[in-house]
């Protein structure tokens, strides 16, 4: 046997040990893989809230388009949840009327999401008139406040 | 011959009566003849009459109080009309035991008219005769004597009542024997209650423990109407009166404030399941019979005249709430209100030639008014307050009303010119929304 024969196969155990060393997991320090990008579903989203109405109206006002936005990203956010929609008056005027009022607002909230892409199926509307204020007062700040479509979580 | 008409009219009255009150009732002569003088003698709109009421006579203990309970109700059903100045009978009245009748002592008073009588034991009824006297001319100018089971008291307190304001006025009055239904928050929930015309016996139809509006009953007095939230959803139920039977309409989304259709047994009510709040007809058994309003907006609170052929309702179709008048068969519709801007709430009287509704006014009351079906003659009976929901009474003399002069929400009664406006029940809570039903 000559010397680099010799040499030749006494290199082919640490090459093989290293072999087998790199490809064992163990004892290998890798680095730590970089982190994947942001997922676009990951800033909390506001819950519903109401949207308030001017004396025997029904259409939403420029300042409510914003608060359905809100609510329609909330109903995007969450598939499984469905919503109602419920009508709501001030104590002026008389309740049939109202009855009818209140679900007249219901209705045009529902549109509203609608255009904005929520599944009609997923949108109740119930008209409670003037019968469940929020605020039983007897002044403008009061009525104000019941003038409204409030969405219920279902 | 006008005599001859005069019996007639007499004898159908009582025939009415018998049918009316199950034969409860023996009646002997009325004196048609110095009646129709009496008529004549007092002027249209000449004011009360100052009737003297005297004590009914009985004796014994059981009898005594028979007399007690029937000198309480004549005296609230009299009252109850609004026509009478009431006083009672000076206790000189008779000279002696079934003497003559001292008419100085009832002139002194100023009594125009005079009434009174006895309670004794017929068989196992009770009898009450009564006497209804002239006091100017001392001319008898009613005799009756009726029959009832001692259960049955107040009725026939009351059938006297309708006899004497028929002498004295020619008119039949509807108002005695029938009844209102209206809605009470005395549970602490809006329930459907119904009671006697004057707010006595109170009895509670509806234990919805949940909100329950706007009751009607129909005109043969078989079926009642309400809205309610108990399937979660504002609905529409009729029941039946007698069997209990209770049907729901059942369509999605609203059912609003019902009235029952006269000559029919069908409820025109609004519905909103075709996308928009219309008026549609429904037959007792809770089926739609056919829609009756076509016109984008809302169309609510259906009264109809008399003979059911035409509608009055509110629409927004020309921008605010008003009335409107529609022909029930050819559908064409004319606005009635042009004064105010929220005018709702129409009810029919049962004469036909007025229509009473609540308008809201730039000061924030809502006041109760008279119009007539042409568009003339408008009227405001109220002020001062929150006076809603008119309802007449089923001879057009009065109209029964919600108001808040008082703080919370309760019934008042007014006569058909506004005048005489008083409270009717005094139970805990709020009451309105009342119906006033015709006689069954």
């Amino acid at each position: 046997m000559t010397n680099g024969k010799f040499l030749r196969r006494a290199l082919m155990v640490p090459a093989v040990l290293a072999l087998g060393a790199c490809c064992s997991d163990q004892d290998v320090v890798a680095p730590a893989p970089p982190p994947p990008a942001p997922v676009a579903a990951a800033p909390a989203v506001a819950p519903m809230g109401d949207v308030y109405f001017d004396f025997n109206r029904s259409a939403l006002t420029p300042a409510s388009q914003s608060q359905m936005k809100t609510n329609a990203a909330w109903l995007a956010a969450n598939p499984n949840s469905n919503a109602i929609l419920e009508g709501h008056c001030d104590e002026r005027g008389t309740d049939e009327y109202n009855m009818a009022l209140g679900e007249r607002r219901a209705g045009a909230a529902k549109d509203y999401l609608v255009r904005l892409g929520v599944a009609s199926s997923r949108l109740q509307t119930i008209s409670y008139g003037e019968e469940r204020p929020l605020d039983t007062g007897h002044n403008e700040a009061a009525w104000s406040k019941n003038r409204r479509v409030h969405f219920v979580e279902k | 011959m006008i005599e001859n008409v005069m019996r007639i009219r007499k004898l159908m009255s009582l025939a009415l009566s018998a049918v009316m009150l199950c034969m409860l009732f023996l009646p002997t002569s009325l004196k048609a003849e110095e009646a129709k003088e009496y008529i004549a003698i007092r002027k249209q709109g000449a004011g009360r009459i100052a009737i003297a009421l005297d004590r009914t006579s009985a004796k014994g203990g059981k009898e005594s109080d028979w007399a007690k309970n029937i000198d309480g109700n004549v005296k609230s059903g009299l009252d109850f009309s609004g026509l009478f100045n009431l006083m009672q009978a000076p206790v000189n009245m008779r000279s002696a035991q079934g003497g003559a009748l001292n008419f100085a002592a009832l002139n002194s008073v100023g009594a125009q008219i005079y009434a009174g009588g006895s309670v004794s034991r017929v068989g196992n009824r009770v009898g009450l005769d009564m006497e209804v006297y002239d006091a100017l001319s001392g001319k008898q100018l009613m005799k009756k004597s009726y029959s009832a089971d001692e259960t049955q008291l107040r009725p026939m307190a009351l059938q006297f009542c309708a006899d004497l304001i028929e002498l004295l006025t020619g008119k039949r009055s509807l108002i005695f024997g029938s009844k209102l239904a209206f809605v009470s928050s005395r549970t602490g929930f809006k329930e459907i209650y119904m009671s006697d015309f004057d707010g006595q016996n109170v009895v509670q139809l509806t234990s919805s423990k949940s909100i329950s509006l706007t009751p009607a009953v129909s005109p043969d007095g078989h079926y009642i109407a309400w809205m309610d939230y108990t399937s979660g959803r504002p609905d529409l139920y009729i029941r039946n009166l007698a069997t209990k039977t209770t049907v729901a309409v059942g369509k999605p989304g609203v059912s609003i404030a019902p009235a029952w259709r006269p000559g029919t047994n069908e409820v025109a009510t609004t519905l909103s399941y075709e996308g928009d709040q219309e008026i549609y007809l429904i037959s007792a058994d809770g089926k739609i019979v056919r829609r009756v309003t076509r016109s984008p907006g809302i169309d609510v609170s259906p009264t109809f005249s008399p003979n059911g052929s035409q509608m009055a309702f509110v629409s927004a179709r020309s921008g605010k709430p008003q009335v409107f008048i529609q022909d029930m068969q050819s559908g064409a519709a004319r606005r009635l209100t042009y004064s105010g801007t929220y005018n709702t709430q129409p009810s029919w009287s049962p004469l036909g030639d007025k229509i009473a509704y609540s308008s809201l006014q730039k000061n924030g009351e809502i006041n109760i008014f008279v119009i007539n079906t042409d568009g003339s003659g408008l009227l405001q009976l109220t002020g001062g307050s929150r006076n809603e929901y008119p309802s007449w009474s089923p001879d057009g003399s009065m109209i029964v009303f919600t108001s808040t002069r008082q703080g919370k929400r309760k019934l008042f009664m007014m006569n058909a010119d506004g005048t005489n406006q008083r409270a009717l029940l005094q139970i805990d809570g709020e009451q309105q929304q009342p119906s006033w039903t015709r006689v069954k």
